[in-house]
């Protein structure tokens, strides 16, 4: 299995928003997920390996296949699942799916049925197979996007923001698929929401701002701030005063009380009692910690 | 409330770029839109005309339409295209105050933006260039008024249809759509005019008005046309107020329809159905189905499969979209509420053969097809991203050239669905009509070899723009203004070889006799090298079509290079090998082995010729008295060898040292020899022009003549540009023109006044001065000899059948040639034709009936097989005109008459010495209804039989008024014939066409309109129109014996070729027959009809009745009558008038009184007693008059109402 090396991709749109600084990453075959909040530059990155991007400087490999140069190359290895895409509304998800997979090469008309009826049924819409996709639901279309991204067996699965708007339900549903086909592929996952990193991937990097901010497995990750995430039920009056103080990583409400989480090296005492460090306190320090 | 919307609108629209780009396109469009638009039809008319800048602002609103739309059309729809609608109607404001003050908005916007119509008209109009005389005095009212009275209700029903149609569908496509409801009102109007007399339905409901004005102007003279302004009542003002009525009735409508809810029921209820469906479904066990394994394949054959399948996946995308359907829908509505044109000659239909159907489908139908093309093209091109599927597409393997072909294989895949669907239609409508040789190759060549090539390249052409501009409106713009520029600015510039100009080839009218002939070649070659230069275009945005982020078109550029791929690059590189070798090939034929000049340069040609050999004019030069040739015709190698003698005489009482010949100026004549008899010294300085100066050894005394010997040659190799039709495979026609000519040819000098000016050359002088001594000396052949002996073999192919004049003496073939010896025994016009076709005949023949032991006429009629509708009209017209003619003008003069069908490349009649080619497209194939139908092939029979007297026998002088002579003598010689035939409705229907006919040809009049007496060449509408009317009137005046006896006498005293004459005649010899026959009480008359051009203005005002002790009905009347005479550019001269003219009285539709009165002033009070119940009266009911507003020349008669008497 080849692996994907990225190396000092930058980009900078005409409106001068720097979308990514030197990103390099090397992503190997499983899933990997990239996180990062919303304008991070994830989908620029996406993007970039989707061949649908150029990027100002730096490389993208896949193995021996220069991504930038060699793209249709690349494209006939690819499942892409944009982060916002549309369907045509006047036709079955069933005639489309056809189409995408007759335009990925997959020109046997009986390889094409069998895999198309396979990919309903992963995706759990068989039974929707006949209704335009104009009456999906938003879950319903995901699930469409995801399997059209897994026609043609893909080795490079990128899949941008697959899970907002998602249910929890569909949610599940979709880290199912996903899991299932990561296991002889390159996934990449990029997403906002921590949890389905937590869930579903063995490498990720964080990522802010256009640049890297942290690589590598999940564990590890939150095995380098275990003991020092401190948290603490607070007034509201007094989160200034805490956040002066402390490296306040996250605040949230718990029964309408403040709960502030700190990063901390010794114990901070005032009050603060020590938490189990979860993916969300590597996330949250790194992307509002000083480090 | 509704002032804030409205205050919102406009700040909203203030700082959108979109509207100032919308004002500036048209403001600069306005700018040279008047030379666009009338470019080389407006001398003498001024361009800034009121007329021409109510046209032009009408036509320009119409072009557009689209800012319309696009302005209007999302004044509401936006919030739902930006999914605002819950953040707004969720505000406490009311409908009304919501929907109006955006309209209102819009609509301030959008009178803002027109407002670029007259003021880049106005800029346009004192552009330092124009030249004075081009130009009236500034008037800002005549921009004013148009704008304020034509563009702004335009506007007004315009924008209200898109706002409501925007408001109601919530859908962009549908506003789009609607834009072909205007097209569709346009087309309905102008389809309905033509066959209609009564153009009054058109005129009301043609939206944009300029089809309006032109039908309200139609009679203006020239004069009127440059001073006044277009007079907003009558049918311009019904029309402004129906299309105003019918913006408000949309805007009401709208208002009760709209509903100012975010979620409309009919969704809400989708929705909820959809909620039921898919969540919740449990998991089913097949979700842990493996997914199989499958190879994914590359190379040709996998491309092939998915080009075909991307190819139907998008043509099933345009047939299953509802704009399509509007579209197709739109066109069937056309073809089925017009009537078709069957080629109709004064109202008669001709049979609906397949080419004329073809013919009329394509037009009627090629908007629509435009409109697919423009539409779809941007649809296809933006499809991926309109649905925001970009992201998924652009990720996948397929090759750019699948994609981008597949789209456009799609879209022409729907033409074919089309054509398929109008040749089915074409053949249904023949069925229908009892027609049945369907002759499906016709349709076949005519959709698929002339159209269709057509199409598919302005498709190519309107992708590419679609790809290189990446905007889609913008697009639709530029590609709209290409096929202007690319049909329309290249014609008029005279630049119009088929290399330059796209998508060329002249598929050539079809003819029934000749099929596509000798077009086809050149056609296909031509198509070849634009298909070639297609795919390049198709490649180039192929290679920058838009896949992934990058929009910028530098950038696209930039990233083209790794995609063109290796099969791209080979299949440019074939492009680029056929594009100059097809291109070399048409090149080395067009202009190597013929030659092509440019509009422009044959102009400065005939110039030249003019400048430098106008001196030779008077130059006495010697007759041409005998013909003796031989002609060798090849029909199927288009060739021929003329080979033989002129004799050539001196009429003159001075010697003759030179000799001019003038060779026909086509590079595929050739002159081998020519030599004169005594020999001669060849002077051929004037070369370029193919004139020649034969310097005589010994001069030609007066009387004295000689032999002049030639041998002259036409030779096809290769094919021109511009392809000859006179030697074609079948159907070979042409006369004495294409054999050298003796002195300066007059023909060859540049007609077009505005030309003639811009190369320096005074206005043409159409015919000299009736008074010119020198000119009356020759008659309408122009001095080349007039009266001559004619003598000719010609061969042909042994398949056709040669024809020239004089009787045939001996036929005979050899080998696979066919030989006929024609010899006329009798002195005739100097004016024959060569005709040769595959030929069936019908032969009859003629004994006079005033004198039964007279010598009989054979009658022939030479036809294509499968022409025989109307072959016993003709031959019934032959035999009554030839009773009629010889009966009162005098004898017929030849033993034999014959009519030739003629090919409709020369769409005409036309009269040699016992001769008649007729073309296919006149009379052959009209399918003439007894009952309502004018037998235009009997008429036009007579008309040239006429002419075997009124040409034939007397050959009037090349003066002023010699069309009088001949064409009107014969018009009215027809109609005589016509009237002992015919029904007298059908008479009037024949006469009222003329008339029409008149008035609108004067109001065309370039020059100068001249007196029926004075007419001068090309002056149709007054030897042919007016002379009809005028004649038929002077008839009425003196009686048909009087007219009849005036014309026996005139024949008798200048028939030249039975005597010697000092002089041709002309119309002063035949006004003086006239006025012999004419009693003093009438001779006014003859002043009026012929000597000057006079215009009545007669009116009924008022017409009523009271009825008699008696039974009988007093008949009151109030008369208006005013009489004018009009110089040569329209401007009238009130004349006093004491004029004799009909009163007439209807009961129904029976004419119970006519009588003449004695008319003496402006206002005439009459009483007349009738018998019968009267229902209209008034002045000259039959239109005998010349009178511009001939529909209120009668009144409704009404019952007197008796004041109450106490």
């Amino acid at each position: 299995m080849n692996n994907l090396s990225i190396t000092n991709v930058s980009k900078t749109y005409s409106n001068g928003v720097r979308a990514l600084k030197n990103v390099s990453l090397e992503i190997s075959a499983g899933m990997f997920g990239l996180l990062g909040p919303n304008g991070a530059g994830k989908s620029s990155l996406m993007r970039t390996i989707a061949t649908l991007q150029e990027p100002d400087g730096g490389s993208v490999k896949l193995g021996e296949l220069d991504v930038l140069t060699q793209k249709q190359e690349v494209r006939k290895m690819l499942g892409y699942l944009p982060q916002e895409f549309g369907v045509y509304p006047k036709i079955s998800a069933e005639v489309l799916l056809d189409h995408l997979a007759v335009l990925k090469g997959l020109t046997n008309a009986g390889e094409r049925r069998e895999v198309v009826k396979a990919l309903l049924h992963k995706t759990n819409l068989y039974e929707a197979r006949k209704k335009n996709l104009g009456g999906y639901s938003g879950g319903m279309k995901q699930r469409f996007g995801i399997a059209q991204a897994l026609l043609a067996n893909p080795k490079l699965i990128i899949v941008d923001e697959p899970t907002a708007g998602l249910d929890p339900a569909e949610r599940n549903r979709f880290h199912n698929v996903l899991c299932e086909v990561g296991e002889n592929a390159i996934v990449i996952l990029s997403t906002h929401i921590v949890e389905d990193v937590k869930e579903l991937c063995t490498q990720m990097a964080i990522i802010n701002k256009g640049e890297v901010l942290l690589t590598g497995s999940p564990q590890e990750a939150i095995k380098e701030v275990q003991g020092k995430i401190y948290r603490k039920i607070i007034y509201k009056s007094e989160l200034d005063a805490y956040k002066k103080e402390h490296e306040v990583i996250s605040e949230r409400l718990l029964q309408g009380k403040p709960v502030i989480h700190i990063y901390s090296e010794g114990d901070p005492g005032q009050g603060f009692e020590p938490v189990e460090a979860e993916l969300s306190d590597v996330y949250f320090s790194r992307i509002f910690g000083d480090r | 409330m509704l002032y804030e919307i409205f205050r919102f609108e406009i700040q909203y629209r203030s700082r959108r770029p979109d509207t100032y780009i919308y004002f500036f396109i048209l403001f600069f469009f306005s700018v040279i839109a008047v030379d666009f638009l009338f470019e080389g039809e407006l001398h003498p008319l001024h361009r800034n005309a009121p007329l021409i800048i109510a046209r032009t602002m009408g036509i320009v609103s119409a072009l557009f339409m689209m800012v319309v739309s696009m302005i209007m059309g999302v004044a509401v729809l936006r919030d739902f295209d930006h999914q605002m609608e819950s953040l707004i109607f969720v505000n406490p404001i009311t409908k009304k105050d919501y929907l109006l003050g955006r309209f209102l908005g819009s609509f301030v916007v959008l009178v803002l933006i027109f407002s670029g119509l007259p003021l880049g008209m106005i800029v346009g109009d004192i552009m330092p260039w124009h030249k004075a005389n081009e130009l009236s005095a500034f008037e800002l009212w005549h921009y004013l008024q148009p704008f304020l009275y034509l563009v702004l209700p335009t506007l007004f029903f315009g924008g209200a249809l898109f706002f409501i149609s925007g408001a109601l569908s919530r859908k962009l496509i549908v506003v789009y759509t609607q834009g072909f409801f205007f097209l569709m009102a346009y087309l309905v109007a102008m389809n309905l005019a033509v066959k209609n007399d009564d153009l009054f339905v058109t005129a009301l409901i043609e939206p944009f008005t300029f089809q309006t004005i032109r039908i309200v102007t139609a009679f203006w003279t020239m004069a009127e046309r440059n001073s006044m302004m277009v007079p907003m009542d009558d049918v311009l003002l019904y029309n402004r107020l129906l299309w105003c009525a019918i913006g408000v009735g949309a805007l009401i409508i709208g208002y009760y329809a709209f509903n100012f809810q975010v979620v409309r029921d009919k969704a809400s209820k989708k929705r909820r159905q959809r909620a039921g469906r898919g969540a919740g479904t449990p998991l089913a066990s097949n979700t842990l189905k493996e997914i199989p394994a499958v190879t994914v394949r590359a190379g040709i054959r996998a491309d092939l499969i998915q080009l075909l399948h991307h190819a139907l996946f998008n043509f099933r995308f345009i047939v299953k979209s509802i704009p399509f359907w509007a579209i197709v829908l739109c066109g069937m509505c056309i073809l089925i509420i017009t009537p078709f044109n069957l080629g109709t000659v004064y109202g008669v239909d001709s049979y609906p053969t397949t080419d004329i159907l073809v013919g009329e489908l394509m037009e009627n139908t090629i908007l629509f097809f435009l409109a697919i093309i423009l539409f779809y093209s941007g649809e296809l091109v933006w499809q991926e991203r309109d649905a925001r599927a970009n992201g998924i597409y652009d990720a996948l393997p397929v090759s750019d050239t699948v994609n981008l072909t597949g789209k456009f294989i799609g879209l022409i895949l729907s033409y074919v669905v089309l054509i398929v669907a109008m040749i089915l239609a074409g053949i249904g409508y023949q069925t229908f009509s009892g027609y049945y040789h369907y002759e499906l190759d016709v349709y076949f060549i005519g959709f698929f070899g002339e159209i269709f090539p057509f199409l598919f390249f302005l498709t190519i052409v309107s992708f590419f723009f679609q790809v290189l501009v990446n905007h889609k409106f913008l697009a639709h713009l530029i590609v709209v203004a290409f096929v202007f520029a690319s049909s329309i600015m290249l014609q008029v510039t005279g630049f119009n070889h088929g290399l330059y100009t796209f998508a060329a080839g002249d598929l050539g009218r079809y003819s029934a006799m000749n099929g596509y002939g000798h077009f086809l070649e050149p056609y296909l070659w031509f198509k070849l090298y634009w298909l070639a230069f297609s795919t390049l275009l198709f490649i180039v945005a192929i290679i920058l079509s838009v896949r992934g982020t990058e929009t910028r078109l530098l950038k696209r550029w930039k990233l083209s290079r790794p995609r063109l791929t290796r099969p791209l690059l080979q299949v440019s590189g074939v492009s680029v090998i056929v594009f100059l070798l097809t291109g070399g090939f048409i090149f080395y034929n067009t202009n190597i082995l013929n030659s092509y000049l440019p509009e422009p340069a044959q102009n400065a040609l005939r110039a030249d010729y003019e400048r430098t050999l106008k001196r030779y004019k008077n130059m006495p030069q010697p007759k041409i008295v005998d013909v003796n040739l031989h002609i060798d015709l090849f029909p199927y190698e288009r060739d021929y060898t003329i080979e033989g003698y002129y004799v050539l005489a001196n009429r003159h009482n001075q010697a003759i040292n030179e000799i001019h010949i003038q060779k026909l100026p086509n590079g595929q004549v050739a002159l081998e020899y020519l030599d004169m008899e005594g020999g001669a010294t060849l002077n051929n300085k004037y070369e370029p022009f193919s004139y020649y100066i034969y310097e005589l050894n010994h001069p030609l005394h007066p009387g004295d003549s000689l032999k002049m010997a030639f041998r002259q040659t036409f030779t096809t190799t290769g094919f021109t540009e511009n392809s000859d039709t006179h030697v074609v495979y079948n159907g070979t026609f042409f006369d004495n023109s294409h054999l050298p000519t003796l002195g300066y040819n007059e023909d060859i000098e540049l007609d077009d006044d505005h030309v003639r000016r811009e190369l320096g050359l005074a206005p043409k002088v159409r015919s000299a001065k009736i008074d010119d001594p020198i000119a009356v000396l020759d008659g309408k052949a122009g001095g080349d000899g007039e009266e001559i002996n004619f003598e000719m073999v010609i061969r042909t192919d042994t398949s056709q059948t040669a024809i020239v004049p004089g009787y045939l003496k001996k036929e005979w073939k050899e080998g696979s040639r066919r030989y006929f010896h024609y010899k006329m025994d009798k002195s005739m016009s100097n004016f024959y034709s060569v005709v040769s076709a595959r030929y069936e005949v019908l032969k009859d023949y003629w004994v006079p009936s005033n004198d039964a032991l007279g010598d009989k006429v054979d009658l022939e009629i030479y036809y294509h097989k499968g022409h025989e509708y109307n072959l016993e009209r003709m031959m019934d017209g032959m035999k009554k005109s030839l009773d009629y003619y010889s009966k009162h003008f005098g004898p017929y003069q030849y033993r034999q008459l014959r009519i030739l069908e003629s090919t409709l490349y020369k769409n005409r009649a036309q009269s040699f010495p016992n001769t008649i080619p007729f073309s296919e497209g006149m009379g052959f194939i009209l399918d003439i209804n007894d009952q309502e139908d004018i037998d235009m092939a009997f008429y036009v029979t007579a008309h040239e039989v006429a002419h075997q007297w009124w040409g034939h026998q007397v050959n009037p002088a090349n003066v002023q008024g010699m069309a009088m002579l001949s064409e009107t003598l014969s018009q009215y010689a027809a109609l005589m014939v016509f009237r002992e035939t015919f029904p007298e409705a059908q008479v009037e229907q024949l006469l009222k066409l003329q008339r029409e006919s008149y008035l609108k040809g004067r109001s065309r009049e370039r020059s100068r309109e001249m007196p029926l007496a004075l007419v001068e060449s090309g002056q149709d509408y007054i030897h042919y129109g007016k002379g009809l009317i005028n004649m038929h009137t002077l008839m009425d005046y003196i009686s048909e014996d009087s007219v009849n006896n005036a014309l026996r006498r005139f024949l008798t005293d200048w028939n030249g070729f039975q005597k010697p004459l000092p002089r041709y005649p002309t119309t002063r010899d035949l006004l003086g027959c006239f006025r012999r026959v004419t009693p003093d009480s009438l001779q006014y008359v003859i002043k009026d009809l012929f000597e000057r051009i006079t215009i009545y203005k007669l009116k009924t005002n008022e017409a009523t009745y009271e009825r008699t002790n008696a039974g009988q009905y007093h008949v009151k009347l109030s008369l208006e009558a005013q009489k004018y005479s009009t110089d040569s550019l329209g401007n009238e001269s009130a004349l006093a008038i004491s004029d004799w003219i009909d009163i007439g009285i209807y009961a129904g539709e029976e004419l119970i009184y006519q009588k003449k009165h004695f008319i003496t002033g402006e206002h005439t009070e009459l009483e007349i007693t009738v018998n019968q119940k009267p229902t209209r009266a008034g002045i000259d009911p039959l239109h005998k008059l010349i009178d511009r507003k001939p529909e209120d020349n009668l009144h409704q008669v009404t019952l007197l109402q008796q004041p109450d008497n106490p």
